[in-house]
């Protein structure tokens, strides 16, 4: 394989960078050189945020090149939709459906589009697989709604082609969380794997 | 998967591990012993600094957050005079603060090695600028250092040092927010035996003060002095391990690419699948070495300059080929954007527009469609935190001046009180300003006390600097100083969350605590009090009607106001808390009681709390509440409710 890219988005406080984190230590693990951009500072505070995650034989830069990201892991809709520049042609859309509703929507100055209008332009014109499902629903199921990232993990370990090994990628996650919080973060995989499985009809 | 901080201080050399640029900067520092390290936080270069302060106890290093970069500049200085390897960091426009004595003191040179980390901030993601910190460095004839990748970042902090001392020279080494905050592989080499240890160096101060004390009759000699210096830094720099020549020797077109660029380009090449191509990959922009480029141009018939931001390794190639009497095409700022950061599109685009071959991805095409996708997307910037306490200040300010006065703020979470449904920040443009620029608003629209002419009454315009704690000891202390010795007729509301909480929770004086263990805590009011405000009172925020108040009052008084807003800043609290395993209260709005008049959205703004289109009311989203009861004093119907029994 000679390089994999992944773009995470999502919403400041989301766990967007825990995400990128531990994907980035599989991907060391299994042998491969490793690139990651992230955000820090001013724009962590609830607003848009996207954290890339590159590995291969050879990667350069910290952020995936327009056009040439595998796949978008977004853990929000809209920010799906707000870094789709970077999806190839082909590419996948893992995709936490919970919408969280930026103020100016709250407030009238803005339309929050539909999920059918996101899933269209996904679909239609970047020619992408879209892999939706509440994985916020799944985390509170597993434990605590701060599991989603784990739950979308497991789910993205699903998709065909996928570089990393998913008990590798487990395996870090259980090294990584606080010893009381292994089992819950388990769970929350186990339930994104289950449910990517169900879409992609494996 | 260790804690970040133990792998900067893993005895095992050789071991491969995922590290931030920044990091990766900490622990080169501590592979090349550092004794004193010294700074003020500013993203892109905040993470530096918090490492070190994590590691330094056991490393033996003295390190602490002083109160600006002039005086981080001031302390590290001064052990590199001792002869001990020093560092500050700072992000780009910390290097202005810094800027006095930095000008001043690159003539006196140093003992120890002395290494000024900044961090610039192309594109401009969390700062008020886009200065490049190599047209500086140039200015200051001082060398700059600048890594490509995480790795590299660690080795030449070393060899910064390394070079630092040989000249007795500053070296700055220049990172981007994308090499700092870029994650990547790093290999672990040897530390030396005082930090494995924990053994704190100390210096020796040789006192000299025809070298450190800058009189006229001294300083001439600095000049000349420097400029020889660098003249020797750009011969040895045509042996420095970073600057390299690679690709197809016999190639008749050449790229040069300083820095992370060199990065962009080399993906920019192998994407773009092209190989006849010769490259300089230039760790240094400044000064570039002469030697090397002779080297380079040898047999080129064309070359392309690869740079972020400003010409400067251009300015240098060219004016170099012109002295040589070499004709061939020199490109650079013509392909390649001076504005905003470098990426890899930016590149293969430079690339393939020079070489006249087509881009592997239609861009036109895919930027049209991007445009589309694009309308249907809300916005969403950033926003102060649920129950961030400032939130409630600036409610209260608005509310108290019935939304007519003129707010200059500071740099920090707070600016982002711009935003509505705020709307409380009217100016904001650098560390400390907003005192400063209210003073000026007073002198321009209301005058002074002792002048003929001023305007009281209906006339006078209402005037609210908002301020941060850490932004007060930065640059505010001068500022208050000149607007009450100048009976400046403003208030001042320091909005004290005890943190510097933008730049990731950094003490500063009016926390208190430092990296070794207790400090000494300066109460925000008691400096207020001893320079002379004509009122001074300190509130908390989260009691919104106490707060008003005391801000009604403080607008009656005729003179300099101060009220210290003081309240923790949630973020950090609501991360003590879970780290604890403690529960915080959660609202929820009672459908009965909400009869839909939006004041909880259009005027105070919580993220938590949101819009039910078809109920027509508001919503609390229960994980992102933290608790503060805002929103229950602000709503006139007392709609907003604490849930029984609480949430983790
Ligand atoms: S980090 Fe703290 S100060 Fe900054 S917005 Fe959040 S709560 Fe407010
Ligand atoms: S209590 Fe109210 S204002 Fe405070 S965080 Fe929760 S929803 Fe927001």
């Amino acid at each position: 394989m000679k390089e994999y890219n992944i773009v995470i988005t999502g919403v400041g406080g989301q766990g967007v960078l825990t995400a990128a984190n531990i994907l980035g230590w599989a991907a060391l693990h299994a042998g491969y050189k490793v690139r990651m951009g992230e955000v820090h500072g001013m724009s962590q505070r609830f607003g848009s945020v996207v954290s890339y995650v590159r590995f291969g034989e050879e990667v350069y830069g910290s952020m995936v090149p327009e056009g040439k990201g595998d796949v978008i892991l977004a853990f929000e809709p809209v920010e799906a939709l707000r870094y789709i520049n970077y999806l190839k042609e082909g590419g996948m859309v893992v995709v936490n459906t919970k919408p969280i509703v930026p103020v100016q929507v709250s407030m009238g100055k803005a339309r929050y589009p539909t999920l059918e209008e996101i899933r269209k332009i996904v679909e239609e014109d970047f020619k992408a697989k879209w892999i939706g499902f509440n994985a916020e629903e799944l985390a509170i199921k597993a434990g605590h709604v701060v599991t989603t990232n784990t739950v979308l993990i497991g789910a993205l370990t699903q998709i065909p082609e996928f570089p990393l090994d998913a008990e590798h990628v487990r395996e870090v996650i259980r090294l990584s969380v606080p010893p009381k919080a292994v089992e819950m973060n388990m769970k929350a995989f186990d339930l994104g794997v289950q449910a990517a499985k169900e879409i992609l009809g494996l | 998967m260790a804690k970040v901080t133990d792998m900067v201080l893993w005895d095992k050399p050789g071991e491969r591990v995922l590290l931030l640029g920044n990091q990766a900067i900490a622990r080169g520092a501590l592979e090349a012993n550092i004794a004193v390290y010294a700074a003020y936080p500013g993203t892109p270069s905040s993470e530096l600094t918090d490492t070190m302060a994590i590691v330094a106890k056991k490393a033996g290093v003295y390190m602490e957050y002083s109160t600006n970069e002039k005086v981080a500049f001031e302390t590290a200085l001064a052990a590199a005079w001792s002869g001990l390897r020093a560092m500050t960091a700072m992000k780009h426009v910390g290097l202005n603060v810094a800027a006095d004595t930095f000008l001043s003191a690159v003539g006196m040179g140093v003992e120890g090695g002395f290494v000024i980390m900044v961090a610039d901030d192309p594109s401009m993601w969390s700062s008020q600028n886009e200065q490049d910190t190599r047209v500086y460095a140039k200015f200051a004839n001082v060398p700059v250092l600048e890594p490509s990748d995480p790795h590299e970042a660690k080795e030449m902090t070393k060899y910064a040092f390394e070079l630092s001392e040989k000249f007795k020279h500053f070296v700055i080494l220049r990172t981007t927010t994308r090499s700092s905050h870029a994650r990547g592989d790093v290999v672990l080499g040897e530390l030396p035996e005082e930090i494995k240890t924990g053994k704190r160096k100390f210096g020796n101060f040789k006192k000299d003060p025809s070298r450190f004390v800058d009189v006229p009759a001294n300083a001439r000699k600095f000049h000349p002095i420097v400029l020889e210096k660098i003249e020797k830094i750009r011969e040895e720099l045509n042996n420095c391990p970073f600057n390299r020549i690679e690709g197809k020797e016999d190639a008749k077109v050449g790229i040069i690419a300083p820095g992370l660029s060199y990065a962009y380009v080399k993906e920019a090449l192998h994407w773009l699948g092209v190989d006849n191509v010769k490259i300089l990959k230039l760790g240094t922009p400044f000064p570039v070495p002469y030697g090397l480029l002779e080297k380079f141009f040898d047999g080129l018939e064309k070359v392309l300059i690869v740079e972020e931001l400003e010409p400067v390794v251009e300015e240098q190639v060219k004016t170099w080929a012109y002295d040589k009497g070499i004709r061939i095409p020199i490109h650079g700022k013509d392909l390649v954007p001076r504005v905003y950061e470098m990426t890899t599109r930016r590149a293969v685009e430079a690339i393939a527009k020079f070489l006249g071959i087509p881009t592997p991805v239609n861009y036109e095409e895919l930027d049209a469609k991007y445009k589309k996708a694009l309308e249907i997307v809300p916005p969403r910037p950033p926003s102060l935190c649920p129950a961030c306490p400032h939130r409630n200040s600036f409610f209260a300010i608005k509310k108290a001046t019935h939304s007519k006065g003129i707010y200059p703020s500071d740099i920090g979470c707070y600016t982002l009180g711009l935003l509505p449904p705020l709307n409380a920040v009217d100016t904001t443009v650098a560390m400390g300003a907003s005192i400063g620029i209210a003073h000026g608003l007073d002198v321009a629209l209301n005058g002074v006390p002792g002048e003929d002419e001023r305007k009281t009454g209906k006339e006078k315009k209402v005037i609210v600097a908002t301020i941060g704690d850490s932004t007060f000891y930065h640059t505010g202390l001068p500022a208050l100083a000149n607007a009450i010795y100048n009976r400046s007729n403003v208030l001042v509301v320091v909005l004290d969350n005890l943190v510097t909480a933008m730049t990731g929770d950094q003490p500063n004086p009016s926390t208190g605590q430092t990296p070794h263990g207790e400090g000494r805590r300066i109460p925000i009011e008691d400096v207020a009090k001893a320079m002379g405000a004509d009122f001074v009172a300190v509130v908390d925020p989260y009691d919104i009607k106490a707060t008003y108040e005391t801000i009604k009052k403080a607008l009656e008084v005729d003179g300099v106001s101060v009220v210290v807003a003081r309240q923790v800043c949630a973020l950090y609290r609501i991360g003590q808390m879970r780290r604890k395993g403690e529960k915080w209260p959660i609202y929820y709005v009672d459908e009965e009681a909400c009869t839909g008049c939006k004041i909880c959205i259009n005027a105070y703004g919580c993220p938590a709390i949101y819009w039910d289109e078809e109920k027509k009311q508001a919503r609390v989203e229960p994980t992102m509440c933290w608790g503060c009861g805002g929103c229950a004093q602000v709503c006139p119907f007392g709609a907003f409710k604490p849930v029984e029994g609480g949430e983790e």
